[in-house]
């Protein structure tokens, strides 16, 4: 079963359209990265399949149940830190969790389990207005925890952190991974997701641009990278000739070409057959930001 | 989870948000110092009427001898708890409309509200699990005043020589009282409310309370142009404020006390009767109670403001 799914999920604010007929998959016990630029549209949808914001079209499905329709039963086990953290500030980091547990009907022994969790024990009875960010964010994650979710929804959740924090909170997602949770992770960090994530999904616009697994993702963005021994610009202008070249670029004297890896060999002949000597041919491994900031900057 | 389950587990987090809240303790504060003040007022008043500071050597003519005994009955058992529940219901009621902004204001302000509503869905459970909480706050805090009222008056009414009787029928009619205060409240705390959700605010609740008792009370004037003619005395008495004076001076009226002796404009004659101001109350509350739901149940619920 997957732990989320979106049917043609759309909404529209006016005239704007802030997510556009969105279809995805989220299977159980999966680590999701949900990406896209700012406004693509990715809390909105993360609002609708908590409930808190209605689809101007479409279905959004959590946990087998439709959001719409049976929204306790969709969210009883789903954890869920939106944006940034909110909290009564009169009340301490405990009676915040407390509220909540008493809220969804949690047993409050779970309140000090997650703040264990997440290691603010020793603050747990000063009030949240005392907090560190990085505190209100573990307390956040906290609060996420409380119904022992076996789907995690984080937007941001290292937003406003120092290196410090961050590294805390990826180490806590990891964990919580491990455990075997769903987890839909929403981040600019995209060095982060690339380690985390098994799939991301790109959002830009409202409309889903890719999605799939990392490591296929990542594939789809590899070239071939070679050097050659003098002047490249008799190089770069044969490899511009071939059908199945969608691109070549120059890097710091390193020929970038934008082909399958598998045609290195046919592109190694080629550049010999032109009396060309190649120093140094092999793939071209992009990162999950370069193949982010092109999909996001092309399509 | 069936949705009385919720609204129980509901009632339970808005309680200990509620009585965790400094806003709602300084508000009694507030009201308590107000209530001392005027209690204070009033004995100084009959105090210097009658001289009591000097034997009766020196003696002021402050108010006619009516009004002197009227306020003597406002600082004795149990006139004071008739005295109390209209302050209650006077300053009071201000009072509990800005906490009734608060309240429903700040789940917006700090965006705690997305939170709430991740843990427990449904809409009208939250909103209801919220009126009750505060129904039982302003029921707490109606009771310290009583309380506090009658210890004050205990105090002045012997430095004065007042009788203090209380007997069993006086303690058997103060939940009605009680019950009659909270219900002049419930209008004017739901308006408070809706008009917060509507707004998304704190500011905006305040603002929407305060201004509709503003033109409540502006319009409740219009009482005495009901006395030309009954079919204007009838659509006078439509209004809220015509409504809500009637349940109070009934709750003074309980404990022995005239308020039109005090407030000159008052004319009980003029006024709905009794099952009449109920009905047309529980109208009002239910608009703005179905307008406060129907705002939260549409709204698209975003981050902190």
């Amino acid at each position: 079963m997957n732990a989320i799914e979106t049917i043609d999920l759309t909404k529209r604010y006016g005239k704007r359209l802030a997510v556009d007929h969105l279809n995805l998959t989220v299977s159980k016990g999966e680590v999701f990265g949900f990406l896209g630029p700012n406004g693509a549209g990715k809390t909105t949808t993360i609002a609708m399949l908590l409930g808190l914001v209605r689809p101007t079209k479409g279905q959004a499905i959590v946990l087998g149940h439709d959001v719409q329709r049976e929204p306790a039963l969709a969210l009883r086990r789903v954890g869920a830190m939106i944006e940034a953290p909110a909290f009564y500030p009169y009340l301490s980091g405990a009676d915040n969790l407390r509220v909540l547990a008493r809220a969804g009907g949690i047993p409050a022994a779970r309140v000090k389990e997650v703040l264990e969790t997440v290691e603010l024990n020793d603050r747990a009875r000063d009030k949240v207005a005392t907090y560190s960010q990085g505190m209100k964010q573990r307390l956040a994650i906290a609060a996420a925890l409380l119904p022992d979710p076996e789907l995690i929804m984080l937007d941001e959740p290292t937003n406003g952190l120092d290196p410090a924090g961050t590294v805390e909170i990826r180490n806590l997602i990891r964990s919580l991974a491990a455990g075997g949770r769903t987890i839909l992770l929403c981040s600019h960090l995209l060095h982060e997701v690339e380690q985390l994530c098994n799939r991301v999904a790109i959002l830009k616009e409202g409309k889903l641009i890719a999605a799939g697994e990392v490591a296929t993702l990542l594939r789809r963005g590899q070239g071939v990278r070679l050097r050659v021994q003098g002047n490249p610009e008799p190089a770069v202008h044969l490899l511009r000739t071939l059908p199945w070249v969608s691109g070549v670029t120059v890097q710091e004297e390193a020929i970038i070409i934008d082909a399958p890896v598998e045609r290195a060999a046919e592109i190694n002949a080629l550049l010999i057959r032109a009396d060309i000597v190649v120093a140094e041919i092999g793939a071209n491994h992009s990162s999950l930001e370069e193949f982010f900031l092109t999909v996001t900057k092309t399509e | 989870m069936d949705t009385r389950k919720m609204f129980t587990n509901l009632l339970a987090a808005e309680w200990l948000k509620i009585s965790r809240r400094p806003m709602a303790l300084l508000l009694l504060g507030i009201f308590l110092f107000l209530t001392f003040l005027q209690q204070t007022l009033w004995f100084l008043v009959v105090a210097l009427q009658e001289g009591t500071f000097s034997g009766g050597q020196v003696t002021f003519n402050l108010l006619s001898p009516a009004a002197i005994e009227q306020i003597k009955r406002q600082l004795s058992l149990p006139g004071v708890f008739g005295a109390m529940l209209s302050a209650i219901n006077g300053t009071g009621g201000i009072l509990a409309i800005i906490l009734t902004a608060g309240i429903f204001g700040s789940d917006f302000n700090w965006g705690t509200l997305r939170i709430l509503l991740t843990r427990a869905p449904h809409r009208g459970a939250y909103l209801l699990a919220k009126l009750v909480a505060l129904q039982l706050a302003l029921l707490v805090a109606t009771v310290i005043t009583l309380v506090i009222g009658a210890m004050l008056a205990l105090l002045f009414g012997t430095l004065l020589g007042l009788p203090q009787q209380i007997g069993i029928i006086d303690l058997l009619l103060l939940p009605i009282g009680i019950l009659r205060a909270l219900i002049v409240m419930l209008p004017y705390t739901l308006i408070a409310g809706a008009s917060a959700i509507v707004g998304r605010s704190v500011i905006a609740g305040v603002g929407g309370g305060l201004i509709f008792l503003a033109f409540d009370v502006s319009a409740g004037s219009l009482n005495t142009i009901g006395a030309v003619d009954p079919t204007i005395r009838a659509l006078v008495n439509l209004l809220l404020q015509p409504n809500i004076n009637r349940l109070v001076v009934e709750n003074s009226r309980m404990f022995g006390l005239d308020q039109s002796v005090l407030t000159a404009a008052l004319d009980l004659s003029l006024l709905p009767p009794q099952w009449q101001a109920l009905i047309v109350i529980a109208v009002y509350s239910a608009i703005f109670g179905y307008s406060a739901y129907r705002t939260l149940n549409r709204q698209d619920i975003g981050g902190a403001n």
